[in-house]
């Protein structure tokens, strides 16, 4: 039987005023309830306050579900049943089964979902008083009132953390690209950034592949080792790259999840993941021009000492010879190479004149070049052929040398009260000598640069006279290849041999000035690009 | 590199103590829930979560927490996280979970910190 309440009478209404108060006081332990369940038993509570001698079963049917939830009250199976059946667009309904003296009720929710409650023994006499069906109709209001309130405390908390969720990718955001500029320069910023960028987007896998042009030199798996197949990798994923070093960095995630399964990334996963990848992005481009910057340090920190080592064996001034006058120059270049030149008095009165240049720059040439003039030292204590000289020269700086290191040099024995010279040139470029007539002599007689080779090769001399009034020149290519802002050279374009031949001042001092600034004047603004060396040595009229 | 989700437990003094390893998402999160659940309905209302092994969380793994508290608070319960990564524990702070649960340096601290209650 279906029944809707009639006007009441004075009596009836007198009792529901009085359970107005309860209501009230109902309502505020009922928007209180954390779950369901607790709202359902709030409410059970209620009822049973009001009617005490009642039974309270509560049910729960979800939006389009068929079956009812039992949350609260009873243990009779099949109580369900007794629920009526919402009809059309009815928010509620009622049956009273008057056999059983109970009233079934079910109200429709906000959410579109429905309570159903069965109240056993609630009938007075035989039938079910107006007011019976009042209070009962008011209370289940009250539960839907309790129930909407349970749903904005809800939806307020799925508010509050999403709002958190928000804060928390800005704040990591900022964290992540903090963290990737301070790792070392060992690890890998590509594996924080892509850890973070799973985590920010809820994404449960992802991959940093790097590649070059035709191979795939690395792959970063997150989870480790969890594999991406097939459809995964089509399907509910975003992607960001960038290039650097000619490897390409492509940052994949797949699979965003929720609480109901996959849903598809958006905007804002696509925005967090390009954002993450240009922190690694610059990550990258910071270590490399950090390790740039090291290396730069430590060159010129190479250098700085090179060219100190360099400084200390080139001769503050050179010994004066009687009947000669003597000049010797040697400008290092920014890089430092390997020049070196001297002029030895020997103990028989004779002078050993020598220019040297190692292959290479920096510290290595620069340790070359003060071996050499270790071992020249030594050996030029007590009386040795220029040949044997070269040959033991060669042996020690190929052993002192690495393989694609060696010195070509220019030696020469000077018997200054003859003027007899005995040269050897051991690959370096020819001197020259300007004989009285104004033709030139080139010294070339020798054999390989000093530690080309680890071989007992032999050397040879040859011995010329420097006539009173003649000249002689030894000079490194650092002049010879001096080059001008077109990259040519200058003794391309205006020829060494011409410019001694054409140059004979009195001192030996002005042609080495004049020599320089005809150099300076010809390379104009173009870098020094290596040592520039020279020796001359006039025989007095 | 953060390896697949695991996790071992045991039961100390009618206390629960979840250690995790790995990724705690949907699938971790709901592995702990299901082991809370477990021992929940047996009337465990302590819990200790050592996530030593856990550098990465994200939001579906945290509503999992978070309902774990939310469970604990009807009951008067507690939960205690422990041994967390610096980038974890920014995490669940910010989150707000901290509002509701404890945080120790290691499980003998937080099973001291429940004694001393």
């Amino acid at each position: 039987m279906t029944k809707t309440p009639q006007t009441l009478s004075h009596a009836a209404a007198e009792r529901l005023s009085g359970q107005i108060e309860l209501l009230q006081d109902a309502f505020r332990k009922l928007s209180s309830a954390a779950t369901l369940r607790d709202l359902a038993g709030q409410f059970s509570g209620v009822v049973q306050e009001i009617l005490p001698s009642s039974g309270v079963e509560l049910f729960y049917k979800p939006q389009g579900a068929e079956r009812w939830q039992k949350l609260s009250g009873g243990r009779v199976p099949g109580t369900d049943a007794m629920l009526p059946t919402l009809e059309g667009s009815s928010s509620s309904a009622w049956s009273v089964d008057a056999g059983s003296k109970s009233v079934a009720i079910v109200q429709r929710l906000v959410d579109k979902s429905s309570v159903g409650m069965v109240v056993s023994q609630v009938l007075d006499g035989e039938t079910v008083t107006d007011v019976d069906l009042i209070s009962l109709r008011l209370f289940i209001h009250l539960f839907d009132n309790g129930y909407q309130e349970l749903l904005y405390r809800r939806t307020e908390k799925e508010l509050v953390f999403s709002l958190n969720h928000r804060v928390l990718q800005l704040n990591s955001l900022i964290d992540t690209g903090i963290e990737v500029s301070k790792l070392d320069q060992g690890s890998s910023p590509e594996h924080l950034a892509l850890e973070r960028a799973a985590s920010l987007t809820n994404a449960s896998k992802g991959l940093v592949k790097i590649a070059s042009a035709d191979k795939v030199n690395k792959e970063i798996y997150f989870p480790d080792g969890m594999p991406i197949h097939g459809t995964a990798r089509l399907e509910h994923s975003i992607a960001a790259s960038f290039t650097f070093a000619e490897n390409t960095y492509t940052f994949e995630l797949f699979e965003k999840e929720s609480r109901s399964g996959v849903v598809p990334f958006d905007e804002t996963d696509q925005l967090l993941l390009e954002a993450l990848a240009r922190q690694v992005h610059a990550s990258l481009e910071n270590r490399f021009l950090h390790e740039q910057s090291l290396e730069k340090q430590r060159i010129e920190q190479e250098m700085s000492v090179a060219a100190s080592i360099q400084q200390k064996i080139i001769p503050v001034s050179l010994p004066a010879i009687d009947g000669y006058d003597i000049a010797g120059v040697n400008i290092p270049s920014k890089s430092v190479g390997g020049d070196y030149y001297d002029c030895i008095p020997l103990a028989d009165g004779r002078f050993a004149l020598v220019i040297a240049d190692v292959a290479g720059k920096g510290m290595p040439a620069a340790l070359l070049v003060s071996s050499l003039h270790a071992y020249l030292a030594a050996y030029l204590e007590s009386p040795i052929h220029l040949t044997d000289l070269a040959r033991r020269l060669n042996k020690v700086i190929a052993h002192a040398s690495t393989d694609d290191k060696f010195i070509t040099a220019f030696f020469a024995l000077l018997n200054p009260s003859t003027g007899e010279i005995e040269s050897l040139n051991a690959g370096h470029n020819p001197s020259y000598v300007m004989k009285k007539d104004g033709t030139l002599q080139e010294l070339k007689v020798g054999g390989i640069p000093l530690g080309m080779i680890d071989m007992d090769l032999p050397y040879e001399s040859e011995k010329i006279t420097l006539e009173k009034g003649e000249r002689i020149l030894f000079y490194t290519d650092g002049i010879t290849e001096a080059a001008n802002e077109e990259n040519h050279f200058y003794d391309d374009a205006k020829p060494l041999s011409h410019f001694f031949l054409t140059h004979t001042p009195q001192k030996a001092e002005l042609f080495i000035a004049d020599l320089i600034r005809d150099i300076k004047n010809y390379t104009g603004s173009a870098p020094q690009s290596d040592d520039i060396t020279a020796l001359y040595l006039h025989r007095k009229p | 590199m953060e390896q697949q989700f695991s996790l071992t437990s045991e039961l100390r003094d009618n206390r629960l103590i979840i250690a995790t390893s790995g990724y705690i998402n949907n699938v971790g999160g709901e592995a702990i829930a299901t082991e809370f659940n477990n021992h929940f309905a047996n009337g465990v209302k302590e819990i200790i979560l050592n996530l030593a092994q856990s550098k990465v969380v994200n939001s579906i793994g945290m509503s999992f927490l978070l309902e774990i508290l939310d469970q604990l608070e009807e009951v008067g319960g507690k939960m205690v996280f422990t041994n967390l990564d610096p980038a974890v524990e920014k995490m669940l702070s910010i989150m707000g979970l901290f509002k509701f649960a404890g945080k120790e340096a290691s499980v003998d601290d937080a099973i001291k910190s429940f004694s001393s209650q």
